[in-house]
């Protein structure tokens, strides 16, 4: 519980309209899109400048309140969800953009901008802002930043973090730095680099500048239909092979096709394995390069290969695969998305894999993946009403990304550690690898109030020395927890 | 008890005593792993010795000089561990040459898409402490849109891996990000993991000149927002005059189709137009012989005013693109740098001194960024002793 003179305090910094304390209204905030984990905040404070920002994060750090940055709330592992100590900081205010520079390629944004919003302001000059995660139409910069989220196109341009110049950042000893810059290679340590993907650990942002990309002359989609899952997974690496670096190549399974398709009805090819490869660029480019994915897709055996004739079409068919994951809802009244990566050669060897352990525990799995890039969707579908199959399931989605780290591939490619994948992080990191990142959150958190508890496998406490496990004098008393 | 007698005997220890030498005073020492390099670094921290890492020692000068008890040498560390080149992805110990590298992947028609400075004698590791990057940078970005791993040593000894050998990994902190530009002041990097691209088949090149900056910086903006699949642009700044040159790499039918585009869209603009030599791409190489030499930087819309600039302090420069700037003024010049600093910086940019003469005292790094306090604290918690390139950095971090 949050003192009636800390809420004054709080109050005081951000206005009476701007802090959040009725119970109904909190519940609002108690879970990002990873709904399972809930926890009530003391309070929500909603900043409208910068300046509030700091006022607010300075009275956490003077009573050691955790905080945590909250966008739109579509995170998926947990990575917005508050301590029932501590308060949440909505975004939702800090909507301005700042300034564009079209020129120099360039916009400012506070945090709370709607990511689509970024590509709206800046299309009618012909750019766009590349990373499109699913969510894009309602999640925030500011939750891209702390995310480093990805999306389709990333394959040709990168996450957020090849497009975040600089960042105004309060951090959590409430002081207001600027990391990065509008320039390239700034003097000094990348910490921008570092800050972008912390999952809010480090600080929290207020605005920051992005780079936007110049949009392509030409855009075509291609939906080949295949046999099997292998057969569309060998297109992809043949496609690679021949120097083509496609915009994105998705590949969604027929359970997945499936929901897709009676959710928004993108008119896919009914199909095993169906392939998406956008091309862009310079027509000419474009059009030789259609030619030959098309030839790789039919030598792999596609016995249906067509392309998106419009631009509507085109956008029907990521709409389709955008919503892939909430459709999933029409297949089972429950189920796990997963987030891991593979080398791209490994896809057939994991996919087989993963259909083994999916008939071994007696469950459906559907997949959706990013495949250019090797970042799998796994979609694992269960019935919690059925006793023992939610068990079962959180058991499964473990094994498989336990099974992507043996591959030599990663536990999250955009969906980020959170609270949901803390001992994930411990499989695929040794101690002396987690102990190296600690050291970088306590430069920028030596009091551990930045959404503490998140990301790393059980907290530690700045200059705790790690080897034989002790427990901390404050863990002892309560105040940490041990996972 | 004689200090560097002391030193001998317990790297010798370490690595056998062939790979230790005599430097002057400092005492250089080849690991021949990780852990050799973990032990080196155990026991300059314990002993508060300074340590510099040192690769083709091709950038030693950059930064504040640093007086070391050792040297730690990196070319016993240079195998090429893995090129699984399927997946677009390679695995190399930190001091590999990069031509070394480069030629192992060129096999199977890849590369790291950078193009650093003096790639026969520079390696991995210095390249990456650098961040040095070249042209390609327009297209590709840099190395750290191009590492996605590294292995790392810490001053304590600690062996830490960072990132993975996948492309896309948000799992926990960016260390090599950290690491990337850093001067060898947080950790001696051991091996770094790239994602690779295809070498693109067909080329062409172009120069434009004329005897202003303006008509041809403007043009440039122009060219970066048209539809040309432009692998490099720089702006030359000559004593002669300006150059613009401009690299497309396409298939070869549209590439054709493109050179006839661009070379008539520069003859509307009044520019004189000639395929460009190979050496222009090493211009920026060659100002690097001279004895002042700066890196500025600055946004794309301010390079052809800068490259004024320079050369109305008698210099020369070549820029990319995104608006990195290689200059080397006449040592005359050195006392108008200051100023030219004062100009960048006001101007979003910086400036930092690469090379000067021994009698010039001009400052490497400029103004101090709001984010130094911040910088201090990491280097504290990763080199407690101050051991790894002591007073080399940004504010004799």
């Amino acid at each position: 519980m949050l003192s009636a003179a800390i809420l004054a305090e709080l109050r005081d910094a951000v206005g009476a309209d701007g802090l959040i304390i009725e119970r109904n209204q909190l519940q609002t905030y108690e879970c990002d899109a990873l709904a399972v984990l809930r926890s009530l905040p003391g309070a929500v404070i909603l900043p409208r400048t910068t300046a509030q920002l700091q006022k607010a994060v300075r009275i956490c750090a003077r009573h050691q309140i955790p905080f945590v940055g909250r966008g739109a709330g579509t995170g998926l592992s947990g990575g917005a969800m508050p301590d029932d100590r501590g308060i949440v900081i909505s975004f939702a205010r800090m909507t301005k953009i700042l300034a564009t520079d079209i020129p120099n390629q360039r916009i400012t944004v506070e945090a709370g901008v709607i990511n689509a919003h970024v590509t709206q302001r800046v299309a009618p000059t012909g750019y766009f802002y590349a990373p499109d995660p699913s969510s894009q139409t309602v999640c925030t910069i500011g939750g891209n930043v702390a995310e480093n989220s990805g999306g389709a196109h990333c394959l040709k341009y990168g996450f957020t973090t090849t497009h975040v110049l600089a960042l105004e950042v309060v951090l959590p000893t409430g002081e207001l730095v600027h990391l990065g810059s509008p320039t390239l290679d700034p003097p000094g340590y990348d910490l921008a680099g570092v800050f972008v993907g912390s999952e809010g650990t480090l600080g929290v942002a207020g605005s920051m500048t992005l780079r936007i990309v110049r949009r392509p002359e030409t855009v075509e989609v291609l939906l080949a239909a295949f046999d099997s899952i292998s057969a569309a997974g060998q297109s992809v690496s043949d496609i690679i092979a021949a120097s083509i670096l496609p915009a994105a190549m998705e590949i969604m399974d027929r359970l997945s096709i499936q929901a897709a398709e009676a959710a928004v009805h993108p008119h896919y090819p009914e199909c095993e394995a169906l392939l998406l490869v956008e091309l862009d660029g310079p027509s000419a480019e474009v059009d030789l390069q259609m030619q030959q994915v098309r030839k790789i897709c039919k030598a792999n055996g596609a016995w249906e290969d067509r392309l998106a004739q419009s631009e509507q079409e085109r956008m029907l068919v990521w709409k389709g695969r955008k919503a892939a994951f909430a459709a999933a809802g029409r297949l089972s009244p429950d189920y796990i998305v997963q987030d891991g990566v593979i080398p791209r050669t490994k896809l057939p060897m994991v996919l087989e894999k993963i259909s083994e352990m999916a008939a071994e525990a007696g469950l459906r799995v559907s997949n959706v993946f990013h495949a250019g890039d090797g970042n799998l969707h796994p979609l694992v579908l269960f019935d919690a009403s059925i006793p023992g199959q939610e068990e079962m399931a959180v058991e499964l989605s473990t094994r498989i990304l336990h099974l992507c780290v043996d591959q030599g591939g990663s536990i999250t490619g955009e969906h980020g550690v959170g609270r949901d994948k803390q001992q994930a992080m411990g499989y695929m990191f040794s101690e002396p690898d987690l102990d190296t990142m600690q050291r970088v959150r306590c430069s920028f958190d030596p009091d551990n109030i930045a959404n503490p508890d998140k990301v790393f496998p059980r907290p530690r406490l700045c200059g705790e020395k790690t080897g034989k496990y002790t427990p901390h004098p404050l863990e002892t008393a309560g105040v940490a927890e041990y996972f | 008890m004689n200090a560097p007698l002391t030193i001998t005997a317990s790297l010798a220890a370490i690595t056998g005593p062939e790979h230790l030498r005599t430097l002057g005073v400092a005492t250089a020492v080849a690991p021949g792993n990780t852990d050799e390099v973990a032990a080196i670094l155990r026991f300059a921290q314990e002993n508060h010795f300074a340590v510099v890492p040192w690769g083709g020692g091709t950038k030693q000068r950059w930064g504040y000089p640093v007086a070391p008890a050792m040297i730690l040498e990196t070319h016993r560390l240079s195998a090429i561990r893995e090129h699984t080149w399927q997946d677009m992805t390679c695995a190399v110990e930190a001091g590999c040459t990069w031509a070394a590298l480069q030629s192992a992947l060129a096999q199977h028609g890849q590369y790291v898409a950078l193009d650093p400075l003096w790639p026969e004698r520079a390696t991995v590791g210095g390249i990456v402490a650098t961040n040095d990057s070249g042209a390609l940078r327009l297209r590709y970005g840099s190395l750290r849109d191009l590492i996605i791993g590294m292995t790392i040593v810490l001053a304590d000894g600690t062996i830490a891996h960072t990132g993975g050998k996948v492309v896309k990994n948000v799992a926990g902190y960016d260390l090599h990000k950290l690491m990337t530009g850093a001067f060898g002041t947080l950790g001696v990097i051991t091996s770094v993991n790239f994602r690779l691209h295809s070498i693109p088949k067909s080329t062409q090149s172009f120069t434009f000149s004329a005897p202003a900056s303006k008509p041809l910086g403007a043009w440039m903006l122009k060219l970066l927002h048209q539809q040309f699949s432009t692998l490099s642009i720089q702006l030359r700044g000559t004593a002669e005059g300006f150059h613009l040159d401009i690299q497309l790499a396409s298939l070869p039918e549209v590439l054709r189709t493109q050179a006839g585009l661009l070379e008539s869209l520069g003859r509307v603009e009044g520019l004189a137009v000639e395929a460009a030599t190979a050496s222009v791409w090493d211009a920026r190489q060659q100002l690097l012989d001279r004895d002042l030499v700066c890196k500025a930087t600055m946004l794309p819309s301010e390079i052809a005013s800068f490259a004024d600039r320079v050369r109305s302090l008698g210099g020369e420069s070549v820029t990319q693109a995104t608006g990195i700037m290689t200059a080397a003024f006449p040592a005359v010049a050195g006392g108008q740098l200051p100023q030219l600093r004062r100009e960048l910086e006001a101007a979003s940019g910086s400036l930092m001194i690469l090379k000067q003469p021994a009698e010039s005292k001009l400052d490497s790094w400029g103004t101090l960024p709001d984010s130094l306090p911040l910088m201090r604290e990491i280097k504290r918690r990763f080199d407690p002793e101050g051991v790894l390139n002591p007073s080399r950095f940004l504010g004799r971090i």
